[in-house]
């Protein structure tokens, strides 16, 4: 009975931490994709461009390591919107 | 890849491929299904799992006003 | 109910045969109360009764032609507890269950269709007796007869075009101590424009591969993109499509697809087939096609 319930946790934290992510990592390749269209307007700075790389950089590793404690293939994080067709696009 | 005109009875089919064939407008995850129960009866089914194919033109008897005589027309 | 109108309109509710159904309702068993699973319409002549003795419909049953104004719908008794519309609703929900009917439906449709012109019938159509699949090919008579025409002797072929494999994924996960921010952003930035030519090589091929099967083939149907989560595929579905062909053209179809495999290096490609022509029931331009 208690075994069932240590089960239902896992897969609840498991769950939680895969939406999480799963948003985190939209907002991880929004911000990619503006500083890299900003990289190509030569719009920012040395100093702008190295900081913004090391903490795009930090969440990489970050969301790695997390997806790699839970067990989360990268891979899936996504979140089904219906009609209008999955949150993250395709992996590259 | 299969370049062999043999019959499909030989071969494994995939269920993606069948689908598609089977529900008419292909096969998309989640969403609602209306499958055609012929005749004058229609049937509107909520797939909740994984499959759906639509056509919104297909109207339920049981609720709206009957449909006119050719029941295919998309 | 008073039958006040066109007694022969069989998609008229007032009709004497749901009268009788009401009021048999009371005991009597009449064959108005089963259901019938439909799979196909055939011209009368045609009916294929020696394939449809050699299988089973998608409850076990056994499948036969039913006739009328010079057309038959093949089709089997199924049992209520699951064609009904509830209990379908709920069944067709479950995967395991969805793919049984599924294969059992194209197992009858395919042996039926062997050496004769078949119109297959959308999945789970299922009709109230004989009477409602006679009203099924009343209904339809017209498009059953012009759609038996035009497919006789043709056979529909599948090819479905996926992006091949990406290249080896770069050694981007663990950044070297050396690597700052910039190189970070450079890196990236290469990655996606890779990515991004090795799409458009992807889907400039897709398209060079569809005109040149499309001109082959008497008729071309886009069905959408197969979702990963289905097929199990790694690779992006990029086209999937269904080609007309006539039978005896078959083998040369089938041989050039294989040359296109050969020419296209951004791409994998999949033939299936022959199908019953499933995807060209609908005349072009009556939707679902897709030039």
């Amino acid at each position: 009975m208690s075994r069932k319930l240590e089960l239902d946790q896992d897969t609840v934290e498991r769950d939680l931490m895969k939406l999480v992510l799963t948003v985190v990592e939209l907002l991880r390749q929004l911000m990619e994709r503006q500083a890299l269209r900003r990289v190509d307007q030569g719009d920012l700075t040395e100093d702008q461009e190295e900081r913004i790389g090391q903490t795009l950089m930090l969440l990489e590793d970050r969301m790695g390591t997390l997806c790699e404690r839970y067990g989360i293939k990268e891979s899936d994080l996504n979140l089904d919107l219906g009609p209008l067709g999955p949150l993250l696009p395709p992996r590259e | 890849m299969t370049t062999s005109t043999s019959p499909l009875a030989h071969r494994q089919i995939a269920l993606v491929d069948l689908l598609d064939r089977l529900l008419a407008g292909g096969v998309v995850i989640t969403g609602d299904v209306t499958l055609r129960i012929a005749d004058v009866d229609l049937v509107r089914i909520d797939l909740r799992a994984l499959i759906s194919s639509v056509n919104e033109n297909v109207p339920s008897p049981w609720d709206e006003p009957r449909e006119p005589r050719e029941p295919e027309e998309p | 109910m008073t039958d006040a109108t066109n007694v022969t309109d069989p998609t008229d509710t007032a009709d004497p045969t749901r009268t009788a159904e009401a009021t048999a309702a009371a005991g009597a068993t009449t064959a108005t109360g089963t259901l019938e699973y439909a799979y196909a319409v055939v011209r009368e002549a045609d009916a294929p009764h020696a394939a449809l003795e050699r299988v089973r419909g998608v409850a076990g049953e056994p499948v036969r032609a039913v006739r009328h104004l010079g057309l038959a719908v093949l089709a089997g008794p199924v049992p209520a507890a699951d064609f009904d519309e509830g209990p379908l609703r709920e069944r067709l929900e479950d995967l395991t269950w969805l793919e049984g009917v599924a294969r059992a439906h194209q197992q009858v449709v395919d042996a039926a269709g062997a050496d004769t012109c078949v119109i297959p019938v959308r999945m789970a159509t299922v009709c109230r007796g004989e009477e409602g699949l006679r009203r099924l090919l009343a209904s339809g008579r017209d498009r059953f007869a012009t759609a038996l025409d035009r497919l006789e002797g043709r056979v529909e072929w599948g090819v479905k075009v996926y992006a091949a494999s990406a290249p080896a994924a770069e050694p981007s996960a663990e950044p070297s101590a050396a690597s700052s921010g910039r190189d970070y952003l450079r890196r990236r930035s290469a990655q996606r424009r890779a990515s991004e030519q090795r799409w458009e090589h992807t889907e400039e091929g897709a398209r060079r591969v569809h005109e040149t099967l499309a001109a082959l083939a008497e008729g071309a149907r886009l069905h959408p993109p197969q979702d990963v989560r289905l097929s199990g595929e790694a690779d992006r579905n990029v086209l999937n499509a269904a080609y007309l062909i006539p039978h005896e053209e078959s083998e040369a179809f089938a041989h050039r697809v294989g040359e296109l495999a050969g020419l296209e290096t951004a791409l994998r490609l999949e033939l299936t087939g022959p199908w019953a022509p499933y995807s060209f029931v609908a005349a072009e331009g009556n939707g679902r096609a897709e030039p």
